[in-house]
């Protein structure tokens, strides 16, 4: 048995969407460590950075979201993984983490803690084992005859 | 699970969430604004919201020959109009009157989204305008027409707020700086160039005012200096002398912190039985439409009134890393509760004969709440005082500045004079109008 990488059409869509996707994933795990760096010491350094990953983190979300809307649900010629849905969903739930998160990162000072940092504990965990369970889609192994 | 089971699931919690952030928006006020005033306001638990309370009334300005409405007996007339931001009055002994134009410096950087959000909601309500940066001189006409001349009398001032005549020294406090110029009499513009006496707080400005109130032998200046933060989210380093009564040698410049922990004392003046220094100032925002009441209060030397790690002696705020119990235990309760989100921004004690019912107290103008539904504020109010103390409940004096739907907002009083006749005086920034209260004559 042998693995071999199976290539899916490309296409411009699932370009943008692989160039934004890991875009505000990144920012929310830089904004992780910019909470906890702030629940720790108090310097609002740390914080106001933090304000401004999550909201550009959403902001960047917004198109690779829509686009992984559109080919989980809309897409006819699909047929729907488990991962894919599981996915899916794990991203609803961190978006809206993030969104209530960017609110309570309005918040002045030490009000944005703890929840500050719950929130984007949540956001994080539901993004990464999203991709993880991706995993299983992205590659996908094929039994090769020996022949 | 089955799938429909669990897509029903993040539809609750979806649901949960959008629901969660709209109550967030409708938060009302609960506590009658009536426990609010006096020496033990009601005060409930703090909140931390997603969304604080936030009421806006557009400005529009007064409109034809609209007005304030005032008490029964008394009558108001606009004595100059079309200026530029008008914050604080000086009455001059030749009875001239000095109009101190100006918002502020527009020098905070932006630092976080929230600014960015802020900043539009408060533009809306005329409260942005742009400012003068000058002083305009008023002086009644000789015809006996009743209007007054405007004169441009100091400008290419930098946020310009408090200002003092000490015999023929004329004080005023920009943001940044106390200029000092010699006062010449009849002058339409200010002749002297001016000298700076000293320097104040100029970092951030968040709060920018700076008020100003000479001591009666005009050896000291004491000046209101804002915080730098609602409640030190701009960090403690650049509080330095800020949320603090500085008092000024006026003939070195030297200054010292003469009072501290006072979020914004936007007001100084003697009380004139007691003769003790009493400031209004504006308390912290956003843990609630009911929190924390404005207030007035006597000050202490070397005072320490809360800010920002408690309200109201020891009521701590959570939002401060980190606290300081030790300064808790310290800190002063002000003497006498405002209401929450009035936004006190002129005193004055009375002290003429036109207006007898109210000699002895203090008026108190209110620039009127955003963090609070109802609105709050947006007017002149009248406490009595007694033996150097406050004793009665504020009784508004000039109110109608705002639609009765609360939409549209014509006008919002700040600072208050008195003129040798005993009528009162005060600037309206948002209408950008003198306006002068007298008693109808019989």
């Amino acid at each position: 048995m042998k693995a071999e990488i199976h290539s899916s059409r490309w296409s411009l869509t699932s370009a943008i969407f692989n160039v934004l996707d890991p875009i505000p994933f990144g920012l929310f795990v830089a904004g992780l460590i910019f909470d906890v760096i702030y629940a720790k010491t108090g310097n609002v350094l740390w914080i106001k950075g933090a304000a401004w990953l999550v909201t550009i983190g959403l902001l960047f979300a917004i198109i690779p979201q829509l686009i992984n809307l559109a080919l989980v649900w809309l897409s006819k010629s699909r047929v729907r993984s488990r991962g894919q849905v599981l996915n899916f969903w794990l991203n609803v739930v961190a978006i809206v983490a993030a969104i209530v998160n960017a609110f309570v990162h309005s918040r002045d000072a030490y009000a944005t803690m703890p929840s500050g940092v719950v929130l984007s504990i949540v956001t994080v965990l539901a993004m990464a084992i999203g991709r993880i369970v991706l995993v299983g889609d992205n590659v996908i192994y094929k039994e090769v005859n020996h022949g | 699970m089955d799938k429909r089971n669990q897509k029903w699931r993040y539809a609750v919690g979806m649901a949960a969430g959008v629901s969660l952030l709209l109550s967030a928006c409708g938060e009302k006020a609960k506590v009658d604004p009536a426990l609010q005033i006096g020496a033990n306001p009601t005060l409930p638990a703090a909140q931390d919201f997603l969304v604080p309370p936030m009421q806006v009334p557009n400005g529009v300005g007064w409109q034809g020959n609209a007005t304030p409405k005032v008490a029964a007996g008394l009558k108001i007339e606009k004595i100059a109009s079309g200026l530029m931001h008008p914050r604080q009055i000086l009455v001059l002994p030749n009875q001239d009157v000095l109009v101190v134009e100006a918002n502020g410096p527009g020098e905070e950087a932006v630092t976080t989204p929230k600014q960015v959000i802020a900043g539009m909601v408060k533009g809306k309500s005329g409260k942005s305008g742009k400012g003068g940066n000058r002083v305009t001189l008023l002086r009644k006409k000789a015809d006996g027409s009743g209007e007054w001349e405007q004169h441009v009398y100091i400008d290419k001032l930098h946020s310009p707020f408090g200002i003092q005549l000490v015999g023929d020294t004329l004080y005023v406090a920009n943001t940044g700086n106390i200029m000092k110029y010699r006062y010449t009499a009849g002058e339409t513009k200010m002749s002297d160039p001016g000298v700076e006496l000293g320097d104040l707080p100029s970092t951030v400005n968040h709060h920018w005012t700076k008020a100003l109130l000479a001591s009666p032998d005009g050896k000291k200046l004491y000046v209101g200096s804002g915080s730098n933060s609602n409640i030190t989210e701009n960090g403690m380093d650049v509080e330095y002398r800020r949320a603090a009564v500085l008092e000024v040698d006026t003939a070195s410049g030297a200054s010292r912190v003469f009072a501290s922990g006072i979020r914004n004392p936007t007001g100084l003046q003697w009380e004139p039985q007691s003769g003790k220094l009493w400031a209004i100032a504006n308390e912290r925002d956003e843990i609630g439409a009911d929190l924390v009441p404005d207030y007035l209060t006597s000050v202490q030397e070397k005072g320490f009134y809360g800010w920002p790690y408690s309200y109201y002696g020891q009521h701590v705020d959570h939002r401060v890393m980190p606290q300081r119990p030790d300064l808790v235990a310290k800190a002063i309760k002000p003497d006498y509760a405002l209401g929450s989100h009035v936004a006190a921004l002129g005193l004055l004690f009375y002290s003429g004969a036109d207006l007898p019912q109210y000699k002895g107290g203090a008026f108190v103008s209110e620039h009127g709440s955003w963090d609070r539904s109802p609105l709050s504020g947006y007017q002149i109010v009248y406490v009595p005082f007694t033996n150097g103390m406050p004793s009665g409940a504020a009784q508004p004096v000039v109110t109608g500045f705002y639609s009765a739907d609360e939409k549209h907002l014509y006008g919002a009083p700040v600072g208050l004079a008195q003129d040798a006749q005993g009528g009162l005086l005060f600037a309206d920034d948002v209408g950008n109008v003198i306006w002068r209260v007298s008693s109808i004559k019989p």
